[in-house]
């Protein structure tokens, strides 16, 4: 396992999909995230550990743009996320452990209703193909409420990627899975490493995020203790090496 | 035309999850009928005539319903982060808002038909020399309330008092509406000229717009963190 590393690679400006310097986040008192650069290429996959209260979704609120940092800004593929102009949002999908879907309109409803969000105009083909690649194409009629869990975090991950956004952010997608469904969206998950998009992803579940990532970060207190490639990991001694970067005696 | 389809958007989506739910038009309906059902009884047929107070009653039920189901605009929207989706969408918040807005209007303007319907009945009125007149009343003094109505709904939906803090805030804004609003619609159901209404409802299309722009720019200011 390398030593802590705290620097991100550097990246020739035009391979950067996101760019994030000196994030910080306060609610009042609190400081959530105390200052976070990251940058990232296309096709990678950074997965994001941490304990509870790290501040880990804090930092995916501020890739989001559904929050305001305190000090520092992100850039998705060069354009800084302002609040003013928003569009783009359309580079960005999120998924979190809720679905953001109604669930007394049906699967192909809430596609509809969210690609026209979107200012989509090919919903007729991309929404058959969205449900097909999450394996949901017979389910295009049934109420959302009548889903089971692992059938409406597939939807959501079909909503959020029903765009096409250069960059998806996951906030812990496995909660509440049954290892069955979990497989079915690890599976979902594996598709997204096409080379093209950019994935963050924060999680507790060790074993899921080191299986999906291409990068590895460790928050906790705000900030990234650690972060390096995956390749650098020892699989079989993470835990151990997570435990103690995230108290503090690495 | 793509803002215009986002607003549509919206309004399909209210309409569409109301049609199922049928939650804020049965709350809303069954409102007013009982509403009419005890004005009926509480007002003395020996004393007052029920035409001269008809339009104020009629107007407190429109208002008094219309919170019922102004207040839960954003209910169905909290279920599952619905509305937080909507947020992270790059439709702008004021298309959000005219969307929503308009989305309520259009129940609560059927609701007011029926107000009005269900006061004709118990009271014994009569429609008026002007129906589309009065139409274009309730029509004014709805749209500015469901502007504002929605607006406060927001705001109230991110509070625990919730549904509690929205008539304190609303309340004191309806001021102008009930005034105009009322004097109106008791002129037209006493069947008098069209001409004796035309100043208010110019107020009550004042009031309208002012209360939508105002919302439309103050909305994102409610919802964005």
């Amino acid at each position: 396992m390398a030593a802590p590393d705290t620097a991100p690679p550097t990246l020739a400006t035009e391979d950067v999909v996101l760019d994030a310097q000196g994030l910080v986040r306060e609610y009042g008192p609190v400081v959530a995230v105390a200052g976070i650069d990251l940058t990232l290429g296309p096709g990678e996959f950074l997965t994001v550990f941490g304990p509870n209260g790290a501040g880990k979704s804090s930092l995916l609120g501020l890739l989001a743009g559904s929050m305001r940092p305190t000090l520092g800004r992100v850039s998705v593929r060069g354009q800084q996320l302002d609040f003013g102009d928003v569009s783009w949002r359309r580079r960005i999908g999120v998924l979190s452990h809720r679905g953001f879907l109604y669930h007394d309109l049906t699967v192909t409803e809430n596609l509809r209703f969210f690609g026209r969000l979107f200012e989509l105009t090919d919903l007729d083909r991309r929404i058959p193909e969205r449900l097909a690649h999450v394996g949901l194409s017979d389910r295009a009629g049934f109420k959302v409420g009548q889903l089971s869990h692992g059938m409406k975090q597939r939807l959501a991950l079909a909503r959020a990627l029903l765009h096409d956004p250069d960059l998806v952010l996951l906030d812990e997608p496995f909660t509440g899975l049954d290892p069955s469904a979990a497989a079915v969206l690890r599976k979902v998950l594996v598709g997204l490493k096409d080379g093209q998009r950019t994935v963050v992803m924060v999680t507790h579940n060790l074993g899921e995020g080191l299986a999906l990532a291409t990068r590895v970060a460790i928050q906790a207190r705000g900030r990234f203790v650690w972060q390096g490639g995956r390749d650098e990991i020892d699989t079989d001694s993470f835990e151990r090496f997570y435990h103690e970067a995230v108290e503090g005696r690495r | 035309m793509s803002y215009l389809r986002q607003v549509q958007a919206i309004v399909w989506k209210d309409l569409l999850l109301e049609f199922r739910t049928k939650e804020r038009l049965v709350a809303m309906g069954a409102f007013a009928v009982l509403s009419a059902v005890l004005f009926n009884y509480a007002v003395d047929r020996t004393a007052v005539r029920p035409q001269d107070i008809a339009a104020g009653l009629i107007w407190m039920t429109i208002v008094f319903g219309g919170l019922l189901g102004v207040g839960r605009t954003f209910h169905l929207e909290a279920q599952d982060g619905a509305f937080e989706g909507i947020l992270m969408s790059p439709a702008p918040k004021d298309a959000v808002f005219l969307g929503k807005t308009l989305a309520n209007f259009i129940l609560l303007y059927v609701v007011s038909l029926l107000v009005v319907a269900v006061f004709m009945l118990f009271f014994g009125l009569e429609l008026g020399a002007s129906p589309a007149v009065l139409a274009l009343v309730l029509c004014l003094g709805v749209l500015g309330f469901v502007s504002l109505g929605t607006l406060f709904a927001a705001v109230s939906s991110g509070t625990r008092m919730g549904e509690t803090l929205l008539p304190i805030l609303v309340f004191p804004l309806l001021v102008p509406m009930v005034i105009f609003g009322t004097g109106a619609t008791g002129r037209l159901l006493a069947s008098r000229p069209v001409a004796e209404v035309v100043g208010d409802i110019r107020m009550l299309g004042a009031f309208a717009v002012m209360a939508l722009a105002a919302g439309a720019l103050l909305f994102r200011f409610v919802v964005e963190d």
